[in-house]
């Protein structure tokens, strides 16, 4: 009935040249409106511009909040992660780019034109993480071999390797994550990782805090993590690998095989305000803030 | 006689002599057609801007549109693209949530509409729109906390990552927007049709179904529409339950089931993953990502197409001659309203249980220092500048959309004929269910990139205005389309040209429904976080307010909670992520209860027919 009175409103009312008018008219208003808004807007601030890793981010905000006081202007933002900060140093977007994966060779051949100067502002330790109901039942330790299985979903029980009678439930990193890199690395050295296992216990994680929340929540799982996540979590246990355990000692002396740098990297040697913000996380007062996230410093790395 | 009851064809023309213009009420109001043209114009330009975003994507590399649409495997280090699991995981989660939500929400819109007195109806459909309200960010969070060992238990899987948990977020997720507009659209059915079925000795059941329901039907289809396009476009909350594992498809009828519990993925979450960082911004990896966005686009609006299907022709039909029995009518009846009304409890539960969640994660926001205080390095101090970015984005964003949104949906609901109505809805609909990630990877090429912007809380607030524009018309087309015809009829009979009748009839009859549409609207936009993270917003070091528009980033409250609950450390972050979703929920809440206390208001004073 509604559409009845409607259609008939559009007949009785209806006149096709000014309708055509009026949409024209409108589609100019429209475009005015929106093109309009971009001539009004002014050069931008002086603001320093840093970019990239999540890992990273918490540091240099700290940092950035400390130099506030002394009149530098700092913007932090995470897009991409390390990978899309490095692309966005590359194009010219942001100053500094804050990365938790080393500058790879084809990050250098994307932009040629860009010469990527790292700075290292501390070190993070990757861990293969398991369940404490896990570790007491006798995994006391994996092996390179062991570890793969693992992530390939070859072995699909504890008691594989030693451990108690429990489904094995991976959480792989999202590509392009620096701990996933780093796993891979330690498992695949230089080769290609294969593709993931079609099980029906594997399933794909995001940030930290999200990988910790659902290791403590799934029974038998195994993910990388940064060892800073799980302090103050007697639920979960970092596993040694091949025999070492990631203590600050083994990390620090490089014994322990899972160790990422956390990085800065600017387009030429830092300069100006951008020397003397790098310059602050790398002094004593700056290095503080590590710990505080969960980090290592350059000192314990013997830097 | 008949010379004078005989209109001219033309009529109302210009030689028909009329009241002098300028005085008010009597001006002709030639600028309505423009400004609704605008309206529907910008939702054309929406779809043009994306179509052309992801049109380029794929001119940049080849696609193999069969192996994308048919083959399962996706490995982008063999350089094989298959997208048939994902289309899959899309469906399914969808089906679920809409299997799950359709029913309670109807349900429970019909005990809040015919059941309850208005006194406990009202306080009732505010928290309803409250959980409207609540970011999906949250709802990702919630989800991993509740959804996920319950269906860990359920289904005796570890973990509890699946496409099911997908399809019950999103099922909560979607129901107050069912919810809501199927309320709009009961009440805006005449008072008299319920007193002449109830004067036939017709049961509450009875008046229910054969008098309001035929009524609110395309009303309440819209409400499930705009759920379904939500649910399609979901990608933060689908991100943290899905499991994100790739390649899963069941191979015969019977594994269908036990592939609910089992981790999978969607057409969204790969988007919203970090591989559209990782594919760069040309060659056949982009583009096959691209021919994802197109696929995802094509669901959404074939989604459309068959929701909207017949309904048109249905209201044209006459209702169907029923033959229901008289048999056990009373306790029929009795059991629909127990039914009805433990249906509206689900949702009520769900508030209580979600706000007592982040009361007790956030109590950081109940002290008001915390909203006063500007951030002190990653996460000290309190959220001052993130809650002045989050308003001025919401109030831009409001801005916009709403003469926008107002228009194209005035346009949708008179003027177009049926078909016409039609393909427009489709479209608006599927702008609606665009996934904000591609509207926001879009808003970075065309403004910050191309525009030359940088990062600028403008791009921010444009990106989000498309998220508002749908809901905005889509609610507005509803309520003109339940408009009583007489009302139409004695406005023409009078003479107004169309302009008029918009101006004098058609607002003044819908504005309160557009209210509640750029509310639903903006509370979905409050809670985005993908688009603003590419276009607006910084997590450190931006002013409180920005002083021009290019390169000027601003600090938001979505944006900030989604930081500090992916990778931070440190306990003070993590109680300030939930302390932000916290504040996020309360100012939405805010200005929703004080917005539907003068929409209730003006509703109660505007009830034309009763």
């Amino acid at each position: 009935m509604s559409t009845e009175s409607r259609s008939r409103a559009a007949r009785l009312t209806g006149r096709r040249v000014r309708q055509g008018a009026t949409v024209a008219s409108a589609s100019l208003l429209l475009s005015a409106a929106l093109t309009g808004c971009a001539g009004s807007g002014k050069a931008g601030t002086d603001a320093i511009q840093a970019s990239g890793s999540t890992t990273v981010a918490p540091v240099a905000s700290d940092a950035a909040e400390a130099l506030k006081a002394k009149g530098l202007n700092i913007t932090v933002a995470t897009q991409g992660g390390s990978a899309g900060g490095i692309s966005q140093l590359g194009t010219g977007q942001i100053n500094i780019a804050l990365s938790s994966k080393p500058l790879s060779e084809k990050d250098q051949k994307a932009y040629p034109d860009t010469d990527f100067v790292t700075t290292q502002i501390g070190a993070d330790a990757v861990g293969v993480i398991i369940t404490k109901e896990v570790a007491d039942g006798g995994v006391k330790g994996l092996t390179k071999a062991q570890v793969a299985g693992l992530f390939e979903g070859k072995i699909t029980n504890w008691k594989e390797v030693g451990g108690p009678d429990l489904q094995v439930f991976v959480y792989d990193k999202e590509p392009g994550r620096g701990t996933r890199e780093v796993l891979d690395k330690f498992i695949y050295g230089k080769g290609e990782p294969p593709a993931p296992p079609k099980s029906a216990n594997y399933a794909i994680v995001g940030g930290n805090l999200e990988t910790r929340n659902k290791l403590k929540s799934t029974r038998g799982s195994i993910a990388p993590l940064s060892t800073g996540f799980i302090d103050g979590h007697p639920e979960l246990v970092a596993v040694p690998l091949e025999g070492v355990a990631p203590t600050l000692a083994n990390v620090a002396s490089g014994k322990y095989p899972m160790t990422r740098p956390l990085f800065m990297i600017t387009n030429g040697k830092p300069k100006g305000t951008v020397k003397q913000y790098i310059d602050y996380i790398l002094s004593p007062e700056g290095q503080k803030l590590l710990p505080q996230h969960g980090y290592l410093t350059r000192e314990q790395m013997g830097l | 006689m008949g010379l004078t009851l005989e209109r001219p064809t033309q009529a109302p023309g210009p030689a028909v002599p009329r009241p002098s213009p300028g005085s008010g009420r009597g001006s002709r109001a030639r600028w309505v057609w423009g400004w609704a043209y605008s309206g529907i114009l910008s939702v054309m330009l929406t779809l043009t801007v994306l179509l052309g975003y992801l049109v380029t994507g794929i001119a940049s590399g080849t696609v193999d549109w069969t192996a994308l649409l048919t083959s399962s495997t996706w490995s982008p280090g063999n350089l094989a693209f298959g997208g048939l699991a994902m289309i899959y995981g899309s469906a399914v989660v969808c089906v679920l949530a809409l299997v799950l939500a359709v029913p309670v929400g109807w349900a429970a819109a019909v005990a809040l509409s015919e059941y309850l007195p208005p006194r406990l109806a009202r306080p009732l459909r505010l928290s309803i729109e409250l959980l409207a309200a609540v970011p999906s960010i949250v709802y990702g969070l919630i989800g991993i906390m509740v959804i996920r060992p319950f269906v860990a238990d359920l289904g005796d899987v570890p973990g509890g990552d699946s496409l099911l948990a997908a399809g019950i977020v999103l099922a909560v997720m979607i129901m107050p927007t069912i919810v809501a507009v199927s309320v709009d659209a009961l009440a805006a059915v005449p008072g008299r049709y319920r007193e002449a079925a109830y004067s036939l000795g017709l049961t509450r059941r009875e008046v229910v179904r054969s008098a309001v329901l035929p009524q609110a039907r395309p009303g309440m289809r819209a409400g499930v529409l705009l759920g379904l396009a939500r649910a399609l476009g979901e990608a933060i909350a689908v991100f943290m339950v899905i499991g994100r594992a790739d390649d899963r498809l069941p191979e015969s009828l019977g594994d269908v089931f036990s592939f609910l519990v089992r981790p999978g993925q969607t057409l969204t979450t790969k988007l919203a993953g970090p591989e559209p960082m990782l594919a760069g911004t040309s060659g056949p990896y982009f583009a096959a990502l691209c021919g994802l966005g197109i696929i995802l686009l094509t669901l959404v609006a074939v989604a459309t197409v068959w929701g909207t299907r017949g309904s048109t022709g249905r209201a044209v039909r006459a209702p169907r001659a029923r033959r229901s029995s008289a048999w056990l009518r009373t306790p029929k009846d009795r059991l629909t309203t127990a039914v009805r009304l433990g249906a509206l409890l689900l949702p009520g539960a769900l508030l209580v249980g979600m706000l007592g969640i982040l009361l007790a994660r956030g109590g950081a926001a109940l002290n008001p220092v915390f909203w006063f205080t500007p951030s002190e390095g990653a996460s000290g101090g309190g959220i001052r500048d993130q809650i002045v970015g989050t308003l001025l984005l919401l109030a831009t964003t409001a801005l916009i959309a709403l003469p926008l949104g107002y228009g194209a949906g005035i346009v949708i609901g008179t003027r177009a004929s049926a078909k016409t109505a039609r393909v427009l809805e489709t479209l608006t609909v599927a702008v609606g269910g665009t996934p904000t990630i591609l509207l926001g990877l879009a808003g970075y090429v065309l403004f910050c990139t191309t525009m030359g912007w940088g990062r600028s809380w403008l791009a921010g607030a444009v990106v989000l205005v498309p998220v508002v524009i749908p809901v905005v018309a889509l609610t507005t087309a509803g309520r003109i389309r339940s408009m009583p015809a007489e009302i139409t009829e004695a406005a023409l009979a009078l003479g107004l040209t169309s302009s008029q009748y918009v101006r004098s009839v058609v607002i003044p009859y819908t504005w309160p429904a557009t209210l509640t549409g750029l509310l639903l609207g903006l509370a979905r936009a409050a809670g985005e976080t993908a688009p603003l993270i590419f276009t607006a917003t910084v997590f450190f070091g931006a002013p409180a307010l920005p002083t021009g528009i290019v390169n000027a980033p601003v600090q938001a409250l979505p944006t900030h909670i989604f930081t500090l609950s992916q990778d931070s450390g440190a306990p003070e972050a993590i109680a300030q992520a939930w302390g932000s979703a916290l504040v996020l929920v309360l100012i939405t809440a805010g200005l929703l209860s004080l917005a539907v206390f003068l929409r209730n208001r003006f509703e109660g004073a505007r009830r034309w027919t009763t």
